[in-house]
């Protein structure tokens, strides 16, 4: 029963995860209908950002530690902020990131009224570019946040009685708790404010929008900036769980999050929650004899969503229209 | 002329080889299919020709009996044809990016799989695949007229009625079905025509590279073959065989520029690390401002134009 427990706690916290990197996904695939392959790079990004910003030295196989050392006299940034103040810098990094992807790989192709697809290819080329580019100012090396950054707190938590205990990693509290802080803070920014309403009115027709007198393009950049802030939250605190292993972990995020926007709906923002749960929760229940293949999980139940219900768990479906 | 094929034998088999993993992309997106499965395929081909060869080693020192590649290469590409049908006929109900999503799980489910299972060799993979040559440049004479006959045959192809009903597909969907032209029989036969060159390309690959192992098959390997078709060009088979040949030997050139002299120390060092930025930034620039690819249909017929 107790290990029970335990493996809901571990689902519902890598499921919090999942729904926030999944909702950045969604959001530019709900106004734009493309796929932003640079989100798993940008993950990565927000990652390495916060871990600069704490103050954590980087190591000498990139030349980020040389330049540095050569201008601090350390292979750090002569700064250390506290976690959650360089968590949400780190994920603006991101956020900014995103714009500067949108500018470069989504508007030309826009403007033109180019064929989805081919955004597709342009974000990966960006992706592939932001990846090997960390990967040259930082090195390949993993990178884990130092023990100390979350300050005192205990390292894990009991979730049990005292005689039968139920721990959880704080590390795991503290990733659910900001992912469910920013799951609220979105959703009511979306349902509640004349931007949020103005984000709708261009994801339900860009088109109408923009003659309704919505600046379509700043609501684009802002998508792109949300988007990637949240991609960036979610990839410090996957490196703040098990450490930050290489600019290339992003990718099998990545993947990932392709595998919970599917389930949940593509460009379904509730969907991206659920479907987000709904992986974390299934893969904390592969059994401990077949672990090696929990990353399939998200690929099959991906597979299968798609041939059942390729609108996804809660959507109605799309009528195909002439 | 020897001692340049002698340096340089491995690229320009490569080369060969990705100009046919190319096409195995094109062979659906004719029918307008978006299908990121060819890497998947050709993993199962490599792993079949790896396992065969490695255990049933040919008797004595001598070179593997090139007549048992052939029949790997047979038998990975009915291996992937059959495996391309029974993918192929559910998953290809969906369209655009869906079936480009669905095609991303088929390799990466794969993928996984080769991981841990015993017969794949797990995470170590295969090694120590057998030669049939003794130098790479050998595979050649089994890669060149591979990619030579799928060329013909894909040049063949968009002449006859079942190319033309890919084209149609392509184009429209809907009114190629109400023209009596079966969208799912065509869209499977497109998918498992390109399946099957990857897959025999896959048993081709894993002896010329000595070893196989789950890296083979990869997203990664997906989108490079995705850039072959696109910076290429997709309307025409030359543009996938010539993306193919180009990027792959793109690194290389980048390579041999860090040696020019007179660079300045940092710039060198750059294009000796930061290969891959470029190769990034410049499948980003392709489909910005070529979207057809380099080498289209009309690009063509103006050649043809201008010769007498």
């Amino acid at each position: 029963m107790n290990l029970f427990l335990q493996q809901i706690l571990n689902g519902l916290a890598i499921g919090s995860l999942y729904a926030i990197f999944a909702l950045g996904y969604t959001l530019v695939f709900s106004i734009l209908r493309v796929i932003n392959f640079t989100h798993g790079a940008l993950f990565a990004l927000g990652a390495y950002a916060t871990y600069l910003l704490t103050g954590s030295a980087v190591n000498p196989s990139g030349v980020l530690a040389s330049l540095f050392s050569a201008f601090f006299g350390k292979p750090a940034l002569p700064l250390a902020l506290p976690f959650l103040v360089s968590l949400v810098l780190g994920a603006c990094v991101a956020g900014l990131a995103g714009m500067l992807v949108e500018r470069i790989a989504f508007k030309p192709l826009r403007d033109r009224g180019a064929d989805p697809l081919l955004a597709l290819v342009s974000s990966l080329g960006v992706s592939i570019v932001l990846v090997n580019l960390m990967q040259y100012l930082v090195g390949t090396e993993i990178y884990p946040f130092p023990d100390t950054v979350l300050g005192n707190l205990p390292r894990a938590i009991n979730f049990g009685v005292p005689g039968k205990p139920v721990p959880v990693r704080t590390v795991q509290i503290v990733m659910f708790v900001v992912s469910m802080i920013l799951v609220v803070l979105l959703t009511y920014f979306i349902n509640a404010t004349k931007t949020g309403k103005a984000l709708r009115a261009v994801a339900e027709d860009t088109t109408t929008a923009y003659l309704l007198g919505i600046n379509t393009d700043r609501l684009i950049l802002l998508t792109f900036f949300l988007s990637g802030f949240l991609g960036g939250v979610a990839g410090t605190l996957v490196g703040l769980s098990v450490g930050i292993n290489g600019p290339y972990f992003g990718i099998a995020y990545g993947l990932k999050g392709l595998a919970v926007i599917v389930l949940g709906g593509l460009g379904d923002i509730p969907g991206a929650v659920v479907g987000g749960f709904a992986l974390g929760l299934a893969e904390a229940f592969v059994p401990a004899h077949y672990v090696a293949y929990k990353d399939a999980v998200a690929f099959a139940l991906l597979f299968i969503v798609l041939l059942t219900r390729p609108q996804g768990l809660l959507g109605r479906a799309a009528v195909q229209k002439v | 002329m020897g001692s340049f094929f002698n340096t340089y034998g491995f690229l320009l088999t490569s080369m060969v080889l990705a100009a046919s993993l190319a096409l195995s992309l094109y062979l659906p997106l004719m029918a307008g299919q978006l299908s990121l499965a060819s890497p998947g395929f050709y993993a199962l081909g490599g792993y079949i020709a790896a396992v065969l060869s490695t255990r049933y080693p040919a008797a004595g020192n001598t070179l593997f009996p090139l007549w048992r590649l052939l029949a790997e290469m047979l038998l990975a590409g009915l291996a992937s044809g059959v495996l391309a049908v029974l993918v192929g006929v559910p998953a290809l109900r969906l369209r655009g990016i869906y079936l480009a999503l669905a095609t991303i799980a088929f390799v990466e489910i794969l993928r996984v799989l080769s991981l841990n299972l015993a017969i794949t060799g797990g995470a170590v993979g295969i090694f120590g695949i057998p030669q049939p040559f003794s130098t790479q440049i050998g595979y050649l004479w089994i890669a060149g007229p591979l990619l030579l006959l799928s060329m013909l045959f894909t040049y063949r192809l968009e002449r006859i009625r079942v190319g033309r009903a890919f084209v149609a597909l392509r184009e429209d969907e809907l009114a190629a079905d109400s023209m009596g032209i079966s969208p799912t029989c065509y869209k499977v036969l497109a998918f498992t025509l390109g399946a099957v060159l990857a897959g025999v390309v896959g048993a081709i690959s894993a002896h010329f590279l000595n070893t196989w192992n789950a890296r083979q098959g990869t997203f990664d390997a997906s989108i490079s073959y995705l850039a072959f078709v696109l910076i290429g060009g997709s309307r025409t088979f030359v543009g996938p065989v010539v993306g193919g040949l180009v990027l792959t030997a793109l690194p290389e050139l980048l390579r041999a520029l860090t040696g020019v002299s007179g660079l300045p120390p940092w710039l060198g060092q750059f294009l000796r690390d930061g290969r891959l930025i470029i190769y990034g930034a410049l499948i980003a620039i392709g489909a910005v401002f070529f979207p057809q690819g380099l080498i289209t249909p009309d690009l063509l017929s103006r050649w043809r134009k201008l010769q007498p």
